[in-house]
C-alpha cells in the first residue's frame, strides 16, 4: 500500500478505521472446486480519506469488499473496525473497536447498515418502485419513523439535484441519474464510510468525472470512502489518498505513482 | 417498542408494495385459495345451519314417542297400551299418532302422511306441504288422487297448502282426517302408528323410559335427546366426510402454493439480494415474507367465507343442490337463518389458513437467506 | 367421532404442529452437533441460517397451539350434547381417559413453546450466541411433547363414542368426587381465598422488589408460578362459584361462555401470560453471568417481571371485582 505524498505510513489507531489481519475467504472449502478468492491479506484503511482498491477482475477486489463491509464472514483472519462511531453493540461505546469477524448475521447487518453505504456496480436499484421508496428503503427496519426518512430522502435528492424524479420509476432514468440515486441511498442512514465496486463502470468519462467530484464532496463532509476500480480516471485521480493493489486475492505491494 | 412497531409497520408497507408489483402470480393464487375456502365454509356453514334447523325443529318434538317392534320392525302401536303407560308416575299424557309414507309412483315422490284434526279439514280434504304442491302444481281447491291398499284411487280435495316458512319441516307432508286416514291405509283398528308420552319432569325421562320398556318388552322408547344426539351426529358425519374428500383438493392447493412459493422468479431473487445488501437482515426479509402469506392467507380466508355465507344464507347453498338433489325428489326450497359463530371461523381457520401458512415457512425462509453479496455479483 | 369438521380441525392444527416441532428439533440437533461460532466456515454459515428458520417455526407453532387450545376447549363444549351426563366442556373431557391429560398436555406444550421463544428472544441479542447449546437442548426435550399430543388427540376423539354417560361438571367437580377435579373443588372456599389473596400479594411484593433491586430473581419466578396454580385453583374453588352465582357450580370452563360475558378470556389470558413471563424469568437467571448476556438478560427479567405483575395484577382485579359486584354471598 501506498501513500500519495510519498511520505513513509504512519497509522494510528485513531486515524485507521478498518483493519484487516490475515484475512482469508474461500469458496467451495474441501471439494473439488475450491476457490480462494482473498489469500492471507493484511492491511488498514483510514478514516475520512479516499482509499482505491485496483486490480483485474478475478483478483478479488469484489470479495474483500464485502468483508469490510460487513456483508461477508472471513474463513479466517481478524477485521476490526475501530470507533465507526456507531453505537451497534450491546455494551460497546461509540468509539470503541469492534471485531466483526465471527458476529452472527443480525449484528453484522445492523453494523453495515448504519456504518456503511453501498454503490454497487450496476446500481442494484429496485425496479417496480419510485426513486423515493429506492432511497429510502436501507432506512426501513431501523425501526424510524418514514416520515423522518422521507425527509432525509428528500433533502438527499436535492443535494444531488435530482428530486424532480422523486416518484420516477427507475426504468425512466438514464445512467447518470441512476447512479445519483444509488449514491443518495447510500447515504441515507449518514454512513461513516461508503463503498463503492466500479462505480464508473457504466459511466462516460465526462459522469466519471463528475463522480469523483461527488466523492471529493463527500470527504470534504468528513466520510471515508473504498472504491474498487479498474479506471485510471478513478485510481489516478489527485483525490485518492491512498491505493492498495490486489491480484489473485493477495497485495501487490509498492507501486507509488510518479 | 415503538421502534419495533415501527420496523414491523415499515416492512408490511414493503410486503404490500411487493404483492401489488407481482399481480398475476398472486392473483391467481388468490383465487384458487379463496375457492378452497369458499368450498369448505359453504360446507361448514351448510352443516350448522341444518343442524340448528333440526334442533329448532326437535324442540317441540314430545319427551318421548313408544314404538311397537316385531321381528325387529316397526309396527303399529295397540292403543290399549295407553292407560297403563299414562298410569306411571311422572307422565303427564299420552297420545297416539297416526303416520306414515305414502310413495306415488307417478312423479317417484315419496309424501309423509300424517293424520291429525288440527285446523280442522274436513272429510276428503288434505292440507299439503308447499314441496307437494310444487311437485304436483297443485293449489288450494285441486284434487289429489291417492290410492288406497287396494289400488283404488281415492280422491281428495286440497284444503290448504303450508306456507313456505315450514318448507324444512312440512315440504312432504300431507295432513288429513283421522278416519280418511285409517280408510286409505287399511288400518288395523285399536292400534295407532305409535304413542307420544310427555313427562312432567325432564330429568325423569331415561327413568320413565326404562319402565316403559320393562312393562312392554315389545317395544322401543325413543327419547327426544337421543334424537337430537342422531341428528347432531349425522350432521357432523356427514359434513366431516366430505371435508376428507375434499382433502385431495387442500392437499392439491397446498402443493400449488408450495410451488408458488419455491419458484422465486429471476426477478425476485435479485430483489431480495438487493434489499440484504442494503442492510435488510435475513429476519426482516423472512418477516416480509410471512407478511406476505400472511396478507394473501387472510384475504382468502375473508373473501371465501364471506362469499360462503352468503352462498349459505342468501343463495340458499344452490352450488349444492345438485349433489343432494338425487336423494329426494321433494328438495324443499328454504332459506337457512344465518349462523356467526366465531368458533366456526376458528376452525375453518385450522382448516384452511393453517396448511397454507404451514407449506410457505420453508419456501420464504430459502427466499431469505439467498445471499447478499450474490447480488453483488449479479 | 372423527369425522367431525372441528375434531378434524384439530387432528390438523396438531399435526402441524408436531411437524414444524420435529422440524425444529432435528435441526436443532445438528446445530448442536456441529455449532462453532469462531469458525467463518460455510457449514457454520449455513447453520446460521437454520436458526432463523427453527426460531420461525416454534413462534408459528405457539400461535398455532394457542389457537388449538381454545378450539379444542369450544369443541368439546359442543360436542357435550351428545353426551349423556354432560352439560359442559368438562363433562366432554371426562367422557374418556385421555381427556383431561390431553388438556394439560396443551397447556403445556403452549407453557413450554412461550418460554422457549422467550429464551431464544434474550439470546438472538447476545452476540455470541451464548445459549445456543442450552436452547436447542431444551427443544429436543420439548418437541417429543407434540408427538405425544398427536397420540392423545387421536386416542381421545376416536374413543369418544356418543352415548357413553359421563360425568358432568356437576358431579366431576363436586365435593364428593376423588380425583384431582374433585379435590380443587373440595378445597374450603374462604380459606381458598385467604390463600389466593396471599401468594397473590407475595408475589407482587417479591416481583417489585426484584424489579428495583435486580435480586431475588428465583425467589419471584418460584411465587410466580405457585401464583399460577393457584390461579388456576382459586378458578375451580372460589372465582367461579362468583361468577355463576351458585354454590355448587364450580366448571372452570363455563365462564369462557356468552352467558357470563366471555370474562373467561381475560382472566386465563392474564393468569396463562402471567405464568409463562414468570416461569421465563427463573429459566433465564442463572444464565445472567454468561457472556454478553450480564448486559441483556437483567434488563430483559426486569422487563418480564413487570409484565407479569401486571398481569397478575389485572387477573387479581378481575376476580376482585367478580367478586365485590356479584350477588353470591358465601357462608351466609
Amino acid at each position: 500500500m501506498a501513500r500519495r505524498d510519498g511520505g513513509p505510513r504512519r497509522r494510528h489507531e485513531v486515524l485507521t478505521v478498518i483493519e484487516l489481519i490475515e484475512v482469508s475467504k474461500f469458496f467451495n472449502a474441501g471439494k473439488a472446486n475450491q476457490f480462494i478468492a482473498v489469500d492471507g491479506l493484511s492491511c488498514a484503511i483510514g478514516r475520512g480519506e479516499v482509499t482505491i482498491l485496483k486490480g483485474p477482475s478475478g483478483s478479488g477486489k469484489t470479495t474483500l469488499l464485502t468483508l469490510i463491509g460487513c456483508m461477508a464472514r472471513p474463513t479466517s483472519g481478524r477485521i476490526l473496525l475501530h470507533g465507526i462511531g456507531k453505537e451497534c453493540l450491546a455494551g460497546c461505546a461509540v468509539g470503541d473497536t469492534v471485531e466483526i469477524t465471527s458476529l452472527p448475521e443480525r449484528f453484522l447487518t445492523s453494523i453495515r447498515r448504519s456504518a456503511f453505504g453501498f454503490i454497487f456496480q450496476h446500481f442494484n436499484l429496485v425496479r417496480g418502485i419510485t426513486v423515493l421508496e429506492n432511497v429510502m428503503l436501507p432506512a426501513y427496519p431501523t425501526g424510524e419513523s418514514l416520515h423522518e426518512v422521507r425527509r432525509r430522502a428528500l433533502d438527499l435528492l436535492e443535494t444531488f439535484s435530482i428530486s424532480r424524479h422523486a416518484g420516477a420509476r427507475i426504468e425512466q432514468l438514464s445512467g447518470g441519474e441512476m447512479q445519483r440515486v444509488a449514491i443518495a441511498r447510500a447515504l441515507i442512514n449518514d454512513p461513516v464510510m461508503i463503498i463503492a465496486d466500479e462505480p464508473t463502470a457504466h459511466l462516460d468519462s465526462k459522469l466519471s468525472i463528475e463522480f469523483m467530484e461527488i466523492v471529493a464532496g463527500l470527504k470534504t463532509a468528513g466520510k471515508s470512502v473504498l472504491i474498487a476500480s479498474h479506471d485510471p480516471i478513478v485510481y489516478d485521480a489527485a483525490l485518492a489518498d491512498a491505493v492498495i493493489e490486489m491480484r489473485d486475492g493477495r497485495l501487490v505491494g509498492g507501486g507509488t505513482r510518479p | 417498542m415503538n421502534r419495533c412497531i415501527e420496523r414491523h409497520r415499515n416492512i408490511l408497507d414493503f410486503a404490500l408494495s411487493s404483492l401489488l408489483r407481482r399481480k398475476g402470480k398472486n392473483l391467481s393464487l388468490l383465487s384458487v385459495y379463496t375457492l378452497i375456502v369458499f368450498i369448505i365454509a359453504s360446507i361448514v356453514f351448510f352443516t350448522q345451519a341444518l343442524k340448528r334447523e333440526a334442533a329448532l325443529v326437535l324442540d317441540g318434538a314430545p319427551d318421548l314417542v313408544v314404538q311397537r317392534m316385531v321381528a325387529g320392525r316397526h309396527d303399529p302401536i295397540p292403543i290399549a297400551y295407553r292407560e297403563r303407560i299414562a298410569a306411571i308416575r311422572g307422565v303427564s299424557e299420552v297420545r297416539p299418532r297416526f303416520w306414515g309414507y305414502y310413495y306415488e309412483a307417478v312423479t317417484g315422490a315419496n309424501f309423509t302422511l300424517v293424520a291429525s284434526n288440527d285446523g280442522q279439514p274436513s272429510v276428503k280434504s288434505v292440507f299439503i306441504g308447499s314441496g307437494v304442491a310444487r311437485n304436483s302444481s297443485l293449489t288450494e281447491g285441486d284434487f289429489l288422487p291417492l290410492r288406497d291398499v287396494k289400488g283404488t284411487p281415492v280422491l281428495f280435495t286440497v284444503g290448504k297448502v303450508f306456507p313456505s316458512a315450514s318448507e324444512l319441516v312440512a315440504a312432504d307432508l300431507i295432513q288429513m282426517r283421522e278416519d280418511d286416514f285409517r280408510t286409505l291405509f287399511d288400518f288395523p283398528t285399536g292400534r295407532a302408528t305409535d304413542l307420544t308420552v310427555s313427562i312432567r319432569n325432564k330429568g325423569e325421562v331415561k327413568t320413565i323410559a326404562a319402565k316403559i320398556a320393562q312393562q312392554f318388552p315389545d317395544t322401543r322408547p325413543i327419547l327426544k335427546s337421543e334424537m337430537l344426539r342422531t341428528y347432531d351426529s349425522v350432521f357432523d358425519w356427514r359434513g366431516g366426510m366430505v371435508i376428507v374428500i375434499l382433502s385431495v383438493a387442500v392437499l392439491s392447493f397446498i402443493i400449488f402454493a408450495w410451488d408458488k412459493a419455491t419458484g422465486l422468479s429471476a426477478e425476485e431473487r435479485k430483489e431480495i439480494g438487493i434489499l440484504k445488501s442494503i442492510g435488510w437482515e435475513t429476519g426482516d426479509v423472512l418477516r416480509m415474507k410471512s407478511f406476505e402469506g400472511v396478507v394473501i392467507s387472510l384475504t382468502a380466508y375473508l373473501a371465501g367465507v364471506s362469499l360462503a355465507y352468503a352462498h349459505v344464507f342468501f343463495f340458499s347453498a344452490s352450488l349444492f343442490e345438485h349433489t343432494l338433489k338425487g336423494w329426494s325428489v321433494l328438495y324443499p326450497q328454504f332459506r337457512l337463518a344465518p349462523v356467526v359463530d366465531p368458533y366456526l371461523f376458528c376452525v375453518l381457520f385450522f382448516l384452511t389458513v393453517g396448511p397454507y401458512i404451514v407449506a410457505t415457512i420453508v419456501p420464504s425462509w430459502l427466499a431469505a437467506t439467498v445471499d447478499p453479496d450474490a447480488a453483488m455479483r449479479s | 367421532m372423527i369425522l367431525h369438521p372441528a375434531i378434524l380441525a384439530l387432528l390438523l392444527g396438531s399435526l402441524l404442529i408436531s411437524l414444524m416441532m420435529l422440524y425444529a428439533g432435528w435441526y436443532g440437533a445438528r446445530i448442536l452437533n456441529a455449532w462453532d461460532l469462531r469458525s467463518g466456515s460455510e457449514l457454520q454459515l449455513e447453520l446460521e441460517k437454520r436458526t432463523y428458520l427453527i426460531s420461525t417455526l416454534v413462534s408459528y407453532a405457539l400461535a398455532f397451539e394457542l389457537i388449538s387450545l381454545f378450539l379444542f376447549i369450544f369443541t368439546a363444549d359442543r360436542l357435550h350434547p351428545l353426551f349423556t351426563g354432560a352439560m359442559c366442556a368438562a363433562g366432554t373431557l371426562n367422557a374418556n381417559g385421555y381427556g383431561y391429560p390431553l388438556l394439560l398436555l396443551k397447556m403445556a406444550n403452549f407453557l413450554l413453546a412461550g418460554v422457549w421463544l422467550m429464551v431464544n428472544h434474550v439470546d438472538n441479542r447476545g452476540h455470541d450466541y451464548p445459549l445456543i447449546r442450552i436452547k436447542y437442548t431444551m427443544l429436543l426435550a420439548i418437541a417429543p411433547l407434540s408427538l405425544y399430543e398427536i397420540y392423545y388427540l387421536y386416542r381421545y376423539f376416536s374413543g369418544l363414542h356418543a352415548d357413553v354417560i359421563t360425568s358432568c361438571c356437576g358431579s366431576l367437580f363436586s365435593l364428593e368426587r376423588p380425583g384431582i377435579a374433585g379435590d380443587l373443588a373440595s378445597l374450603p372456599s374462604t380459606p381458598m381465598l385467604i390463600v389466593f389473596y396471599t401468594v397473590i400479594a407475595a408475589t407482587l411484593f417479591s416481583g417489585a422488589y426484584y424489579y428495583r433491586e435486580g435480586r431475588g430473581g428465583y425467589l419471584f419466578s418460584a411465587l410466580g408460578c405457585a401464583a399460577f396454580v393457584t390461579g388456576i385453583a382459586s378458578i375451580v374453588s372460589f372465582i367461579s362459584l362468583y361468577i355463576y352465582e351458585l354454590p355448587t357450580h364450580h366448571c372452570p370452563f363455563d365462564i369462557l361462555q356468552k352467558e357470563y360475558g366471555y370474562i373467561g378470556y381475560p382472566l386465563y389470558a392474564s393468569l396463562f401470560g402471567a405464568g409463562v413471563a414468570a416461569l421465563s424469568v427463573g429459566v433465564l437467571t442463572p444464565f445472567r453471568t454468561r457472556g454478553s448476556m450480564a448486559q441483556i438478560i437483567p434488563a430483559f427479567t426486569r422487563r418480564l417481571t413487570a409484565i407479569a405483575l401486571i398481569l397478575y395484577l389485572l387477573f387479581t382485579l378481575i376476580a376482585s371485582c367478580e367478586i365485590v359486584f356479584s350477588s353470591f354471598r358465601m357462608g351466609a
